[in-house]
């Protein structure tokens, strides 16, 4: 799951999965509060039949919820804390790192400038979430 | 006196006299019993013969009845005057005749009794048989006064046993008087020894040593005790004298202080007086006594009231008894009282009141039971203030006025100074969320020129032409570029905002660390000549200062790539304020009229083409140094090498 609001930055990044032929699964939200619909099953998503993902790609500067307020609900809910969640951001300053770690972020990539380093860096991440990783168990989420 | 508080010489002789005199008499005694013995025997042998030889010659008498005869040669007896009865009786035992004459018959013995002398009290007396071949014709009584010549006997023994004691006892003394030195001398010599060193404090005095004996060591033992306690006494005396110095120069010190605290107090600027509990005035500044028109000598120890009274000219003046409910207050709270101006005349040297107007406050001066050991009187002479302000005089309102308005100008004056504040606050803040908006905002559109740059070439690539290509190439790298850039002025901007934590800092081993992450970062590629120099332990903030290392070898291993082997020296100059630490390379180099615009912000003096950088490194250097109290400055000839220099105080007194 990708949630972001930038229009650019959301073809940017299906490209990079696209190379990588990993783009097919992927739900994007807008912003904060669509992704939370979307992990509650509520709004346009109540009643959406397919279960959690395997990693949410969260972005922090974001309309409505911002990016940490959509970590901090999902840490502290246990229905969704075991959910693994990527800080993918443009925001390199230390107040940001420290308080998505703090928050529980299980992860802090920083949207490199140079394309080719972009596109390194999310297959990377989507190799290794969705491929490498082991998802928690869907008992421990539903 | 009792024998034991005799003196010891008076001991030792009456001993000896005690024992010659003792042992004489024993002697005497004894003696006098053997002589007693002798006596006794030896008159009794006597008596005996004498009773043979007259019961010899009464034999004819006694045989031939012939009294006469027989009295005749009792009477012979005469010659012993001692013999005080003697009779002679015949074979019937009827008294015959009787010695002497005139006694009478009555007072001899009626009938002779056994044969034998014996003693009878002081009478020796006794019978003889009168025999003539076996024939026993009578019997001889004989009586014997042994009391007289006992009594002679005994006088005499007794004469010669005073005789005997008077000269033994006179050898005795004189012998023991020279004998007695012997053992008492020593003693007395150490006695005196002893006296004369109490009295006279002389512990260097030591006892004469007479004899080896018991008095001997003794003295030895004496001497030494003397040693040990003239020893000690000499520690002890220099032990006095240094402590009586360090307290005279502690009590001097204490005086000097006290006088400076003395004369601290009399000239401080204030009106001020102090106060013992009970109000007599303890002392005053001077700036007190000038406005009270006295002087120290006439109150001090004085009570408050009888020095400053009450103008006696004015009955309504409430001065004094206000002051004294006031100072009455401080007591009873222990806390500081404000008194409303008073109206307070002051007694002039010539005994005359002037008009005084007073504002008067009262501490007290709490001692360590937290109870009131001083009052502080503080007075400010409010009198020309008072007198010139006739609108304010004896008008309060006008005054409260003039307070109100004055509480109103500061409240406006701290408004003014919490708005300035806020803006700093503000300011601050607005600079905060701009460098956040330029990490993210500005980089957004740049990521995304770059990675739809990177898509064309991909996806349309090959229908575009050679030049088209490497227009997209220019465009990519334009925005890594300025990505660069924007990175670099965050990290700038971060320097200057971010908190110093100072620590102590080893600049040598800053500068080994850095020099080996670039030589590792080189990979070998490089030869690098490295001589770092002895540097200081300074005070500061370790991050930055690496980062100001890292600036500085970086650039000089960077601007020496054209030489074949890279010189790179970091060393020091030990300044009296100030370490100058130093990074000196071969490289390319600078002309020196640029040297004021290496420390800007994205000030350049190669192309990007020769050496690559966005020029923010030194800036950042400066900025480091600056807030660390110090500054930079830089060195070269062009072609021929560069010299950077910065400089750190001692003493930091660090700008944050």
């Amino acid at each position: 799951m990708l949630v972001e609001d930038n229009l650019n930055d959301i073809d940017l990044t299906l490209a990079a999965l696209e190379e990588h032929h990993l783009a097919n699964e992927i739900v994007v939200a807008r912003d904060g509060a669509e992704a939370l619909d979307y992990l509650y099953s509520r709004g346009k998503f109540a009643g959406r039949a397919d279960g959690p993902p395997a990693v949410i790609l969260l972005d922090i500067k974001m309309p409505k919820v911002s990016g940490l307020e959509v970590l901090r609900q999902m840490k502290s809910d246990p229905l969704l804390s075991t959910l693994p969640v990527v800080m993918l951001t443009s925001s390199r300053e230390e107040p940001d790192l420290a308080a998505s770690y703090a928050l529980g972020a299980n992860a802090y990539v920083v949207k490199p400038v140079d394309f080719q380093q972009f596109v390194d860096a999310v297959r990377q991440i989507g190799v290794f979430w969705a491929v490498v990783n082991e998802p928690p168990p869907r008992t421990a989420i539903q | 006196m009792p024998l034991r508080d005799l003196p010891i010489r008076r001991k030792l002789m009456l001993i000896l006299l005690l024992t010659s005199a003792v042992v004489m008499l024993l002697m005497r005694a004894s003696f006098f019993t053997y002589e007693y013995l002798t006596f006794r025997r030896e008159t009794m042998r006597q008596l005996s013969t004498l009773g043979e030889v007259i019961a010899a010659n009464s034999t004819a008498a006694l045989a031939f009845d012939n009294q006469d005869d027989a009295r005749e040669i009792l009477t012979a007896l005469k010659a012993n005057r001692h013999l005080v009865a003697a009779a002679l009786y015949d074979g019937s035992g009827r008294l015959f005749a009787g010695y002497p004459a005139s006694r009478p018959s009555a007072a001899f013995p009626a009938t002779p009794g056994g044969d034998g002398f014996h003693f009878e009290q002081s009478y020796l007396s006794g019978f003889q048989p009168v025999t003539q071949r076996e024939h026993r014709l009578g019997t001889l009584y004989l009586q014997l006064d042994t009391g007289v010549v006992m009594r002679e006997w005994l006088w005499g023994s007794v004469q010669i046993a005073l005789v005997l004691m008077a000269v033994i006892v006179g050898v005795a003394y004189l012998l023991s008087r020279s004998l007695q030195k012997q053992v008492s001398q020593p003693i007395l010599a150490l006695a005196e020894t002893a006296r004369a060193i109490s009295e006279r404090k002389n512990y260097s005095v030591r006892a004469t040593k007479l004899g080896a004996d018991e008095v001997g060591r003794l003295t030895d033992a004496f001497n030494q005790m003397l040693g040990e306690i003239q020893v000690l006494n000499r520690d002890l005396e220099r032990r006095v004298l240094e402590r009586t110095a360090e307290l005279e120069a502690a009590n001097g010190e204490l005086n000097r202080s006290r006088a400076v605290f003395e004369s601290i107090f009399e000239n401080l600027p204030g009106l001020f007086l102090v106060l013992k509990p009970d109000l007599t005035i303890v002392t005053a500044s001077d700036a007190y006594l000038k406005a009270t028109m006295t002087t120290r000598e006439k109150v001090a120890g004085q009570k408050l009231f009888d020095i400053f009274p009450d103008n006696p000219a004015e009955p309504d003046a409430t001065g004094s008894s206000n002051l004294r409910s006031s100072l009455g207050r401080v007591l009873e709270t222990r806390a500081t009282d404000n008194m409303a101006i008073q109206k307070y005349d002051i007694r002039g040297p010539d005994g005359v009141f002037e008009e005084r107007y007073w504002s008067l406050v009262n501490s007290p001066l709490l001692g360590v039971d937290r109870q009131v050991e001083y009052l502080i009187h503080r007075v400010e002479d409010v009198t020309d203030f008072v007198r010139h302000k006739p609108s304010a005089d004896g008008d309060p309102d006008a005054m409260r006025i003039k307070l109100e308005q004055m509480e109103a100008e500061i409240f406006q004056s701290s408004q003014k100074v919490q708005a300035s504040n806020q803006q700093l606050r503000s300011a601050n803040a607005e600079l905060e969320s701009f460098s956040y908006s330029v990490s993210h905002d500005l980089r957004a559109p740049l990521r995304h020129i770059d990675g739809f740059a990177g898509l064309l070439g991909k996806s349309d690539g090959k229908q575009l032409s050679e030049k088209g290509r490497g227009y997209l190439v220019h465009i990519s790298d334009s925005a890594k570029q300025m990505g660069t850039l924007i990175d670099d002025l965050l990290v700038f901007s971060r320097m200057g905002r971010s908190e110093m934590n100072l620590g102590p800092v080893d600049m040598r081993q800053l500068a080994d660390e850095t020099a080996q992450t670039i030589q590792r970062q080189e990979a070998g590629e490089r030869k690098i000549k490295w001589k770092l120099g002895a540097l200081p332990v300074v005070q500061g903030d370790r991050p930055m200062l690496r980062q100001v290392f890292v600036n500085l070898i970086a650039n000089a291993v960077k601007y020496s790539r054209p030489r074949e082997e890279a010189e790179i020296e970091v060393g020091l100059f030990d300044e009296k304020h100030e370490w100058v630490v130093f990074v000196r390379d071969n490289g390319v180099g600078f002309e020196m009229q640029y040297a004021q615009k290496l420390f800007g912000v994205f000030q350049r003096l190669h192309r990007a083409e020769e050496f690559e950088g966005t020029g923010i490194g030194l800036a950042n250097v400066r900025r480091i140094v600056t807030r660390h109290g110090g500054r930079t400055w830089a060195e070269s000839v062009l072609g021929s090498g560069a010299t950077f220099y910065f400089s750190l105080p001692k003493n930091p007194g660090v700008k944050t």
